[in-house]
C-alpha cells in the first residue's frame, strides 16, 4: 500500500483555522473546514472525500475545485498533491440531462 | 455506429493542426468540439504571436485560427461543433453528445486535444460575482464583445495575466493593479513593459487578502507576502474595483484519457494530471494520442506543432505513411518545436531565476519587479544605440524565441542572427529610412523609432499604438515614461496606419530632446 494511504499513520489533531468557513466546492457548498475535518476522520483519498462530502460531485464535476480539494487534503496529510491518487474518471465527462443520457443512438 | 479513421477531441490549435496533417495523408478525420465556435483559445488571441516565420510570428492569433480552419476544410476534415465527447470506451468507441442525442462513433485512432481549464485560488470572498478567470475575461471581450468590468485587478503576472491586462485596457477597462505572489514577473518582459508604460502599477510578492462586497465585488485588499507566502501585517493596500481577474495557471483536462485507460502521471511541471506520452504524442494505449495543453501546459504555437506531430504519428500508425516518410515529417516539426522551446522561458528553465542574458548582459531587476526597465538600465542592451537621424531602438532585453524584426527591416538595420533567442542588435553602418515596419512587426511592442533631434531642442519618438480613440496629428498630451508616469508635454506629429502594419498604428510624438530615450507612451 502506498504510504500516503496508510491509516495507521498519525497525522495529528485537527486544528481549527480562521479560513475553515471558506467555501471550496461551490456547487455542493463544501467548506475548507469540512474537508480538513474529513481527513482527520480518516478519509485520505479524493474518492472517499467525494463520496463523503460530495465535493467535486456537483454541476461542474470538480472543474473548479478538484485542484483546490487535492491541495487541502495533501496539506492535511503533510504531503504534496502529486502524491495523491486522482479521482476516477468516468462517463459522462460533462454534466448531461438524464433525458439526453438515455437517448442513445448506437446504430 | 459511424466509423472514422481518426477521431479528434477538441478543435483548438492542436486538434485542428493534427486533423490537417492526418487528412493530408488521406485519412477520414472527424473533430468534435463542445463549443459553438471552432478554434479553441486561438480566437481570443487578438495579439500578434511570437516566434519565427515558420511559427507564424507577428500574425494575430485569431487569424492563425482562421487559416487553420480553412486548411482543415480544404483537406476534407469534418468539424462538428456543440458536440461534447462524454466518454472513450475500449476498442476506441467514443460517445458524443450532439444536441439531444448521445451518438456512438468508432475511430481506428483517437487524438485527445481537449486543452486545459483555468485554475482558481481561494481568498476571503473568492466566490463573489466579479471574481473571474482571465480566460473568461478574454472570452467576454474578444468573443462576445462584452466588457468584463470597469475597473479590474489582475492576479498573476505570467503571459496570460500580462496579455489579458493589456487587452482589458484595449477594450476600455481600467486595470488598477497587477499583482503576483511570486517575487518576479513570470511572463515576457516585453509584455510587462507594454502594460507598465500605460501606468498600471505592479505589485510583486503581493497577493489578495480579501475581495469585498455584499453581492458583487466592490473592492479588494492585497498585502505583501514573505518568502514563505505568509502575509506581512501592515502592508495592506486597498483598491476600489468591480472585477478581479485570476490568471494563476491552467490544468490539463485529461480525464477522457484516464477513462480510456491511458497511463497517467501527476506532473507539476506539466500543470497537473497528464497522460504519459512519448515525443510523438503516443499514450500507453496503442492508437490513442495526446497533443496540446492536455499533455502539458504550454502555449498555442507549440500546441499547433504538437498537433501536427500527433497527426503524422496517427497516419503512420494506421499505415497511411511509411515509417521513413513519417520520421522525416516529424523531424521537421520537432525542429520547429525545438526553436520555440529555447531561451530563458523554455520549459526546462521554468521557475529558475536567470540573472544574465546569453550575451552576458544583466537582466533588468526593475523589469522583473516593477514591469519596466529603468532609464539607467536601458543603455546596456545591444538594440539601444544613438545615431544622428531616425533609427530603431529595440527594448528587447530577454532571450525569447522571436525574430520578425530582423526580416521586417528592408535596410538590414536589425540583426538577431541564426539563434532565434538572441537579443536584436542595431547594426552599425546601416541607414534607417523610418518606414516603421519593425515597430509594427514586433509582437512585444518593444521597438521605437527615435530621432534624437528633429529641430533645435526637440526629438521625435514613434511608438506602436493599439488603443482607441486614435489621436490625430496635432493632438497635445503627455509623454509617459517606461514606468507610466508623465515625463513631458508631447504633441502628435504623425499617425500612420497601413495594411502592412496589421492594425498596429504608428504614433509619432514630438518631445523635448532630453526625453528621446525616456518617453515611451502617449496619453491625452
Amino acid at each position: 500500500m502506498c504510504s500516503i494511504n496508510d491509516r495507521s499513520r498519525d497525522i495529528g489533531e485537527y486544528i481549527p483555522a480562521p479560513d475553515d468557513d471558506m467555501v471550496i466546492c461551490r456547487c455542493e457548498e463544501v467548506t475548507k473546514g469540512e474537508i480538513r475535518r474529513a481527513v482527520h476522520a480518516g478519509l485520505f483519498t479524493i474518492t472517499e472525500i467525494r463520496r463523503y462530502l460530495r465535493a467535486g460531485m456537483g454541476l461542474c464535476q470538480g472543474q473548479t475545485c478538484a485542484r483546490l480539494v487535492k491541495g487541502i487534503v495533501a496539506a492535511e496529510l503533510g504531503s504534496v498533491p502529486a502524491e495523491l491518487e486522482p479521482a476516477s474518471s468516468r462517463a459522462p465527462m460533462r454534466p448531461i440531462e438524464m433525458e439526453v443520457f438515455g437517448n442513445e443512438r448506437i446504430g | 455506429m459511424k466509423r472514422y479513421d481518426l477521431i479528434i477531441v477538441g478543435a483548438g490549435p492542436s486538434g485542428l493542426s493534427a486533423a490537417v496533417e492526418a487528412a493530408k495523408r488521406g485519412m477520414r478525420v472527424i473533430v468534435f468540439d463542445e463549443n459553438d465556435k471552432p478554434g479553441g483559445q486561438l480566437f481570443k488571441q487578438i495579439h500578434k504571436f511570437f516566434g519565427s516565420k515558420e511559427h507564424r510570428a507577428k500574425i494575430r492569433g485569431f487569424r492563425i485560427g482562421e487559416d487553420l480552419l480553412k486548411e482543415a476544410a480544404e483537406f476534407g476534415v469534418k468539424v462538428v461543433l456543440n458536440a461534447t465527447v462524454i466518454g472513450i470506451y475500449p476498442q476506441k468507441e467514443v460517445t458524443v453528445r450532439i444536441e439531444g442525442v448521445v451518438e456512438h462513433y468508432k475511430g481506428d485512432a483517437i487524438i485527445a486535444a481537449s486543452g486545459a481549464s483555468e485554475n482558481m485560488v481561494t481568498f476571503d470572498g473568492w466566490t463573489l460575482p466579479g471574481v473571474i478567470g482571465a480566460g473568461a475575461a478574454q472570452t467576454m471581450m474578444n468573443i462576445h464583445g462584452v466588457k468584463p468590468g470597469r475597473k479590474i485587478l489582475m492576479l498573476g503576472s505570467g503571459n496570460v495575466g500580462l496579455v489579458v491586462s493589456f487587452q482589458l485596457m484595449q477594450c476600455g477597462c481600467e486595470v488598477a493593479a497587477l499583482v503576483d505572489a511570486a517575487p518576479r514577473v513570470g511572463g515576457y518582459g516585453v509584455h510587462a513593459a507594454k502594460v507598465a508604460r500605460t501606468g498600471v502599477p505592479f505589485y510583486l510578492s503581493h497577493t489578495i487578502v480579501k475581495a469585498e462586497g455584499e453581492d458583487h465585488v466592490t473592492g479588494v485588499t492585497i498585502a505583501e507576502v514573505d518568502d514563505k507566502f505568509q502575509f506581512i501585517p501592515g502592508t495592506e493596500k486597498h483598491f476600489e474595483v468591480d472585477t478581479i481577474c485570476l490568471a494563476v495557471g491552467l490544468s490539463p483536462m485529461s480525464q477522457l484519457l484516464k477513462m480510456a485507460g491511458c497511463e497517467m502521471e501527476d506532473n507539476p511541471r506539466r500543470g497537473g494530471q497528464v497522460p504519459v506520452c512519448d515525443e510523438k504524442g503516443r499514450t500507453s494505449v496503442a492508437g490513442i494520442f495526446a497533443a496540446g495543453d492536455v499533455s502539458g501546459i504550454e502555449e498555442a504555437s507549440s500546441a499547433m506543432i504538437e498537433g501536427r506531430i500527433a497527426g503524422i504519428a496517427a497516419a503512420e500508425y494506421l499505415g497511411y505513411m511509411d515509417s521513413g516518410e513519417s520520421e522525416q515529417a516529424i523531424k521537421e516539426q520537432e525542429e520547429a518545436l525545438e526553436g520555440l522551446r529555447q531561451g530563458m522561458f523554455a520549459p526546462q528553465n521554468r521557475g529558475k531565476h536567470i540573472e544574465t542574458t546569453d550575451e552576458g548582459i544583466q537582466i533588468s531587476e526593475s523589469l522583473l519587479k516593477k514591469g519596466y526597465i529603468g532609464d539607467d538600465e536601458i543603455e546596456r542592451y545591444p538594440g539601444v544605440r544613438h545615431t544622428v537621424g531616425i533609427h530603431p531602438v529595440m527594448e528587447c532585453t530577454q532571450n525569447i524565441p522571436c525574430n520578425p524584426c530582423q526580416d521586417a527591416c528592408p535596410k538590414g538595420c536589425i540583426s538577431i542572427g541564426q539563434n532565434i533567442t538572441s537579443l536584436p542588435i542595431a547594426v552599425e553602418g546601416t541607414e534607417c529610412v523610418g518606414c516603421g515596419m519593425c515597430v509594427a512587426s514586433c509582437s512585444g511592442q518593444a521597438i521605437f523609432l527615435v530621432d534624437e533631434q528633429i529641430e533645435e531642442g526637440y526629438a521625435s519618438v514613434t511608438m506602436p499604438y493599439e488603443f482607441l480613440p486614435l489621436p490625430e496629428t496635432g493632438t497635445k498630451g503627455k509623454g509617459l515614461g517606461r514606468d507610466g508616469s508623465p515625463v513631458c508635454d508631447a504633441e502628435v506629429i504623425k499617425v500612420q496606419t497601413a495594411k502592412a502594419f496589421d492594425q498596429t498604428h504608428l504614433l509619432t510624438i514630438k518631445v523635448p530632446e532630453d526625453m528621446a530615450m525616456k518617453a515611451r507612451f502617449f496619453t491625452f
